[in-house]
């Protein structure tokens, strides 16, 4: 009992062969488009490695550039079998390679089926390397003088500018390390000496963020310093102030980019798989409906087109028999073997 | 009457004519694509910075202009190509031969006036730019303060977002901001003396101080941004204002701005030049094969020699024409009222 039989005559197989050629080549704009898409991820990664430890997986990028190269070639390939397949003459010599180069499409789907659900589950290792890469960041924003480091002010100004957040979960983060270099330091005045004595690691810590923290939609210039103090400015009261700095945390902020960034690439990679599995079914139809023609001197003749010859459970068998026949293939040689060895000793 | 620069055209001349015009006719249209693009471009950028460029000042006028310009250009482009396909065929033809003159004249009138004319709009912009940025840019920094103001309460935000991300500060220097009074006058504690001072010190009443906006300041600096307190070499540790440092921005947003704008406006102009010069040579090409087909009569194939050219006549004898032709057309009018008073005539004696 053949699965999902279809009737073919001549017109259709040929219209399915027209179809099917004309789907291969747009696949192969999707799969330029994945490598498009797998290019970019990999890009804006690398623009904020620094941010995240230089230690971010490029896992799922890596393997989306891949597909869509092998998308590109299967795609093409495809094409051409079915340009071909209208002219029996130039069908005979791809007639032995259809069947393993289906096998071989079945498993390029269920990568990218793959692929695709790594777009989306990947999210949350990002979210833990950014967090641990943030922290170390915002702690060598003071050593511009070292060599390695010198960037990293640089880096975290512009990413809070550009994401409009302060912090790794808010500006208080701020407050709890070093931020200024020693070098700026006045070590003659009280003021600091007071607050690197009342610290037990000898640091001195200020309630002041970077410039990089403001907020421009705010009506008055903005206050960096001094933040918890109310009295130090003119009708300020720090509990209600909202629109001074920005509130979010850049981990959220990059995360909600990366995020969205992620799940459009993901949501993108399995429109293509669908694609593709529409793809390989028509190609399945169109090998069967071609090796059903009974009489290859009359090409008129109507022909049945299915997926597999017998139902998902015979055909299980048939496979789990075929496998058994390869193992019991080499048994018997190697007793073939023994018994030729045994009489030549005896 | 002589034609002017004709131009003898066998057939093969002719076909290698009219695939040459239709490589050029597509090179054209991208061209004028291109174009359409880039002055769309221009037409955004200036609308984005809209509140920095005075009101007075029509530079929108350039990119409108291109705009219109490029799509004729396209438009040439398509319909040449279009044309001189038809012309290696002769079924494909008989359609393009009424429909060819009014082209080429819509062409030659309304492409090359919009291109003359935008040229023209990119050669003067820089100096209009100047004068509305100048003024823009003044009017935007004295209404920093008023974030209460009601029309001028963006200002502050806008001019903050410009300064950081076009990576300037004031409109020559960062000691514009010493100038004038950036702190709103509702942030200002009255009862501290230093304000008072400050206040009493300056004839117009203002709260001048030598700091500056967060948005000047440069995320390249090794040290956190200094904004107030930026002319006492004494009041920051290792700093002096007089030296260069990378403290603030050291460009002023009128020269980034006008620079910026300025490219954009040279490019939209180079490519404008070469639209011009691709567009007059597809016209001349789709010309000459028009006439030299029409000399054949319409027939593709035919083997015979024809002559293209530009004018049937000279201007002086193609004018001498027009006048004769408008003369002939005026005096017909007597001659034909007396037949037509005849036949009345002999109508009445039968009644």
């Amino acid at each position: 009992m053949a699965l999902l039989k279809v009737k073919f005559d001549q017109k259709k197989r040929v219209k399915l062969a027209q179809g099917l050629w004309l789907m291969n080549w747009l696949s192969v704009l999707a799969g330029i488009i994945i490598f498009g898409l797998g290019l970019f991820l990999k890009i804006e990664l690398r623009k904020r490695s620094d941010l995240m430890d230089n230690s971010e997986s490029h896992f799922v990028p890596n393997s989306l550039i891949g597909m869509g190269v092998l998308s590109c070639v299967f795609n093409s390939l495809a094409g051409k079998i079915c340009y071909d397949a209208l002219d029996p003459a130039k069908y005979a010599k791809w007639k032995p390679w259809l069947k393993p180069y289906l096998a071989v499409c079945v498993l390029f789907n269920t990568v990218l089926f793959l692929v695709a659900l790594c777009c989306f589950l990947l999210l949350g290792s990002l979210e833990s390397t950014l967090a641990h890469g943030l922290k170390n960041g915002m702690k060598f924003y003071r050593d511009t003088d070292t060599p390695g480091r010198c960037f990293m002010k640089k880096t975290i100004d512009t990413l809070q500018i550009e994401f409009k957040c302060c912090g790794n979960n808010g500006f208080r983060d701020w407050f709890e390390i070093q931020w200024i270099s020693n070098r700026y330091l006045d070590f003659s005045s009280k003021e600091v000496k007071d607050r690197i004595k009342s610290n037990v690691d000898g640091r001195y810590l200020v309630d002041g963020v970077p410039f990089s923290c403001c907020n421009p939609s705010s009506p008055r210039p903005c206050i960096q310093y001094q933040l918890t103090n109310n009295s130090a400015h003119y009708s300020y009261d720090h509990q209600t102030e909202e629109l001074n700095l920005w509130v979010r945390g850049c981990r959220a902020a990059l995360l909600s980019y990366y995020s969205s960034l992620m799940n459009s690439v993901g949501a993108v990679t399995l429109l293509v798989w669908l694609f593709e599995v529409t793809i390989t079914i028509g190609l399945r139809y169109l090998h069967t409906a071609l090796e059903g023609v009974a009489n290859p001197e009359d090409p008129e003749c109507e022909s049945e087109g299915w997926l597999l010859e017998k139902s998902i459970p015979e055909t299980w068998k048939a496979f789990l028999e075929s496998v058994k026949k390869l193992g019991k293939g080499n048994q018997v040689e190697a007793e073939g073997v023994d018994a030729g060895q045994a009489p030549e000793a005896g | 009457m002589a034609p002017v620069l004709p131009l003898v055209l066998p057939l093969q001349p002719r076909i290698r004519l009219a695939q040459g015009l239709r490589l050029l006719s597509w090179l054209l249209a991208v061209v004028g694509g291109l174009t359409f693009l880039c002055s769309g471009h221009l037409l955004v950028q200036l609308w984005h910075l809209g509140t920095f460029l005075a009101p007075s000042c029509p530079v929108a006028a350039l990119p409108q202009v291109a705009l219109a310009a490029s799509a004729v250009a396209l438009g040439t482009g398509l319909v040449g190509s279009g044309a001189s396909r038809a012309s290696l065929d002769a079924a494909q033809y008989p359609p393009w031969r009424g429909v060819l003159g009014p082209l080429l004249v819509a062409g030659t009138a309304g492409g090359g006036g919009l291109l003359v004319l935008a040229l023209g709009l990119a050669l003067a912009l820089p100096g209009t730019l100047d004068t509305g940025l100048e003024e823009g840019l003044g009017t935007a920094l004295a209404n920093y303060k008023d974030t209460e103001v009601p029309g001028r309460c963006q200002a502050k935000r806008l001019l903050d977002e410009l300064q950081l991300r076009h990576h300037c500060c004031g409109r020559h220097g960062y000691k514009d901001w010493f100038g004038i009074q950036w702190v709103s006058n509702r942030y200002l504690d009255p009862n501290d003396q230093d304000v008072v001072d400050r206040i009493q010190s300056n004839v117009e009443g203002l709260y001048l101080i030598d700091g500056v906006p967060f948005s000047c300041c440069n995320p390249h600096s090794p040290r956190p941004c200094l904004q107030s307190q930026l002319s006492d070499p004494h009041a920051h540790p290792l700093f002096d204002p007089r030296q260069p440092n990378l403290n603030l921005w050291a460009q002023g947003c009128h020269e980034v701005l006008l620079g910026h704008l300025q490219g954009l406006a040279s490019t939209l102009g180079n490519m404008l030049a070469v639209t011009f010069l691709l567009q007059t040579l597809v016209l001349l090409g789709l010309r000459y094969l028009q006439t030299a087909l029409e000399g054949l009569g319409g027939v593709i194939d035919g083997e015979g020699e024809a002559q293209g050219y530009l004018f049937p006549a000279g201007l002086k004898d193609m004018l001498k024409t027009a006048w004769l032709q408008g003369g002939v057309a005026r005096r017909p009018a007597p001659e034909e009222a007396p037949p037509e008073e005849e036949p009345p005539k002999e109508g009445l004696p039968e009644a």
